[in-house]
């Protein structure tokens, strides 16, 4: 996430200090009132801890490994103001030492990792913590969502500030800097960190906290109260069930879903997510349903004694994926992004030049996901031929992407000539650093 | 990865002497020490670096015998030139120079490119990729036909990419040249040019003190897991491992503080914070700055009647 110089304009990278400059006087000011002069070492230290913390590669599942930031849980040990302060200092190094992103984009740098990120992620983690004691388990959740939510916060502003870069600097039409528009910055950064940095980011926060209310409970309140100045309940340890907690997520997420229909039905409750409900047979879904279900039981047990211990979760969370997909037939309009283009033309009254240009690139031999034979696509079938057609199509096409991954990595390794000397274990795996966004 | 696969097998027998592992089982060590070997090789690359770099700013040659100030000051307007120029021969022209520079301040040369474009500026290279072929306008070199899609550079896009590259590249080096060429102490109290207060520039060489303390404290920390690795932890127990050892760290650094608060009251540290500078500018140093004034006024110029 650290942006090199030349992404950004000038204009902008120095621009951005407008923000910086005020927001790092207020920090010094905040955390000297209350720490007078105790403000240099244990800053310092502290920021020392911070830019150590990006050095540790945490191993991930699938066996790659990727760093965090750490900068929530400071911010939740130290309070947003001390972190802000941390962070930078450890960014401002990286930058004059270790030529880790620009020099000209410092300011812009410690804006996303070294503000936003502590503070958006400090407010959602007290936000969901509430008045909970210290020692409570929904400070852990609310730690790591905290973390997760800063994280992101942090990477749609760097993809908004890459996005914003050919709107506001071109010649003759031609962009100047980072080339690409809000469209693709914006989810390109979005996504990527969503569900791998943000992921790895909210695990070490989650842990970490856990850790430190178990064994150094005291950095939590003490060393809150010193720095920051404000009070914070303590209490004793409690372990929040984890049926309270599925009972609160998913109403909250049900809730989340309704308010999404509601939204995109136009505010019309049979026509949530902009289709039309009446239209549905519900004994045919029944029906459906229950050969699903029937599947499900054979297949899923199945799947998991069949696949090799490495593969067993992860063989059968797609499996299940397979089995369950057709449920999306129940929704009469379209399901979201996996429209025909005739479908997208009903709902919207014209087609996207992108879409129909793409349709036609692919003219897939289990298209409109489902086998071309008359038990399956016949219109005055019941729905769950259609289902059976999807499903299948759907697990033969996860056993495809299966060989031709398994394919590719025997090809890899082939060709790369792995798998001699046992002195392998030394080469180091190729990781992308994300050093330059 | 499930944990019975983990801890069940002893993957090490002797043949003839030496260690013989079937496929997956170094899969598995690799998977057990890779994490490992990375962040202990991430931590030796930067204490490396910092020796290396210290190195290199003792070395009699020419950027290194200026002002600190000057360097910071010459940095900045050639930075700013560059990343304004949109010029591909200008930029080129700055490197060249800056090659130049480097030779006279006795850099090695093969480090000096190597460490340069191996880095941001190839990266910037490979994002930059996309955006030369799907470009919309004037006529393509040549044409890929993909079904619908036409894919296919055109003379604008190239040149675009080109310049963004190179100017990455040259902000890149202009950086690796201050950094290689200045001491951190240096570095710092030119700062204090530019109105940073006082406070910011005690906290980052206090930081940066501490940095290579806390390298050592991982270092040995992850050297120890290491060696004392036997058989197979899950990835669970893994990161269980990795998040003690950065709360233990978190600890150290709370009571580190107080012993360093308590260590700088004993000496007489009183909030206040004094720094003593003797650098007096010489011509040479003066003759520097106007010339990369003059360099960086003649970038900008050039960038707009050169393509």
């Amino acid at each position: 996430m650290h942006i090199p110089d030349g992404y950004l304009s000038p204009v902008f990278s120095l621009g951005s200090g407008v923000v910086t400059i005020p927001a790092w006087a207020v920090a010094t000011h905040k955390v000297r009132d209350v720490l007078n002069r105790r403000t240099v070492p244990l800053m310092a230290i502290f920021s020392a801890l911070s830019f150590t913390i990006m050095m540790f590669n945490v191993p991930v599942p699938g066996g790659t490994t990727a760093h965090g930031v750490g900068g929530t849980l400071i911010a939740i040990v130290l309070g947003p103001w001390a972190a802000a302060l941390c962070v930078s200092v450890a960014l401002i190094i990286q930058a004059l030492f270790f030529g880790d992103g620009g020099i000209l984009a410092i300011f812009i740098n410690c804006l996303n990792m070294g503000i936003i990120l502590p503070f958006v992620g400090y407010y959602t983690y007290r936000l969901i913590a509430g008045r909970s004691p210290v020692l409570s388990t929904r400070r852990i959740w609310a730690a790591a969502i905290g973390s997760y939510v800063g994280i992101t916060a942090a990477a749609l502003a760097v993809g908004i500030e890459l996005g914003l870069q050919p709107v506001l600097f071109q010649q003759n039409g031609h962009p100047l800097y980072s080339p690409y528009p809000l469209g693709v910055a914006i989810p390109a950064m979005l996504l990527s960190h969503a569900f791998g940095a943000s992921l790895v980011e909210a695990l070490i926060t989650a842990l970490g906290f856990a850790y430190i209310q178990k064994h150094h409970p005291t950095l939590l309140a003490a060393l809150r109260e010193v720095v920051s100045g404000g009070d914070v309940p303590t209490g004793e340890a409690q372990a929040l069930p984890l049926w309270r907690i599925f009972a609160l997520a998913i109403p909250l997420a049900l809730v989340l879903l309704f308010i999404a229909g509601l939204i995109t039905g136009g505010g019309r409750l049979d026509h949530l997510f902009g289709a039309d409900w009446s239209q549905v047979s519900w004994p045919d879904v029944g029906i459906m349903l229950l050969i699903v279900l029937g599947i499900a039981v054979v297949l899923l047990p199945l799947t998991w004694f069949v696949l090799p211990a490495r593969l067993k979760r992860v063989g059968t969370f797609f499996m299940a994926l397979a089995i369950f997909a057709p449920l999306g037939l129940i929704a009469p309009g379209f399901a979201f992004g996996e429209g025909s283009p005739e479908d997208v033309q009903k709902a919207f009254g014209y087609i996207p030049q992108g879409l129909r240009d793409l349709n036609g690139l692919w003219n897939a031999p289990l298209g409109g996901y489902t086998i071309h034979a008359d038990f399956f696509t016949d219109p005055n079938a019941p729905l769950w031929h259609a289902a059976l057609g999807y499903e299948i199509s759907g697990i033969i096409g996860i056993l495809l992407l299966v060989l031709l991954v398994w394919g590719l990595m025997l090809l890899v390794r082939r060709l790369t000539g792995r798998g001699g000397a046992p002195t392998e274990v030394d080469a180091r795996q190729a990781q992308p650093r994300e050093e330059a966004l | 990865m499930s944990a019975e696969a983990d801890g069940s097998r002893i993957p090490v027998e002797r043949e003839a002497g030496h260690l013989t592992l079937s496929r997956q089982e170094r899969r598995q060590l690799r998977r057990q020490l890779g994490w490992v070997e990375q962040t202990l090789a991430g931590v030796t690359e930067a204490i490396e670096r910092a020796v290396f770099t210290e190195e290199h700013a003792r070395s009699p040659g020419w950027l290194q015998g200026l002002d600190p100030r000057i360097k910071l000051g010459m940095f900045i307007v050639t930075v700013l030139a560059a990343s304004l120029s949109h010029s591909l021969l200008a930029l080129l022209l700055l490197y060249g120079l800056l090659l130049l520079v480097a030779r006279a301040s006795l850099l090695p040369f093969d480090f000096f490119v190597r460490r340069v474009w191996l880095g941001i500026p190839f990266f910037a290279g490979v994002v930059i990729l996309p955006s030369i072929f799907f470009t919309s306008g004037g006529p393509r070199l040549f044409e890929w036909d993909l079904g619908p899609l036409h894919l296919g550079p055109t003379p604008a896009s190239l040149l675009g990419a080109a310049v963004f590259v190179m100017r990455v590249g040259d902000a890149v080096s202009l950086a690796v040249l201050l950094i290689l060429t200045t001491r951190w102490a240096d570095l710092l109290k030119s700062l204090q040019v530019l109105r940073v207060p006082q406070i910011f520039i005690l906290l980052l060489s206090m930081t940066y003190r501490y940095i290579f303390l806390f390298l050592h404290t991982v270092n040995g920390f992850f050297e120890a897991r290491k060696s004392r690795t036997v058989g197979f932890t899950s990835g669970g127990e893994q990161r269980t491992w990795i998040v003690t050892a950065l709360v233990t760290l978190m600890n150290r650094s709370f009571q580190m503080s107080n012993e360093v608060y308590a260590a700088m009251c004993a000496r007489g540290f009183t909030g206040t914070i004094r720094t003593y500078s003797d650098y007096r500018l010489q011509s040479g140093d003066v003759l520097a700055l106007l010339g990369a004034l003059l360099l960086s006024v003649g970038l900008f110029f050039l960038g707009r009647v050169l393509l």
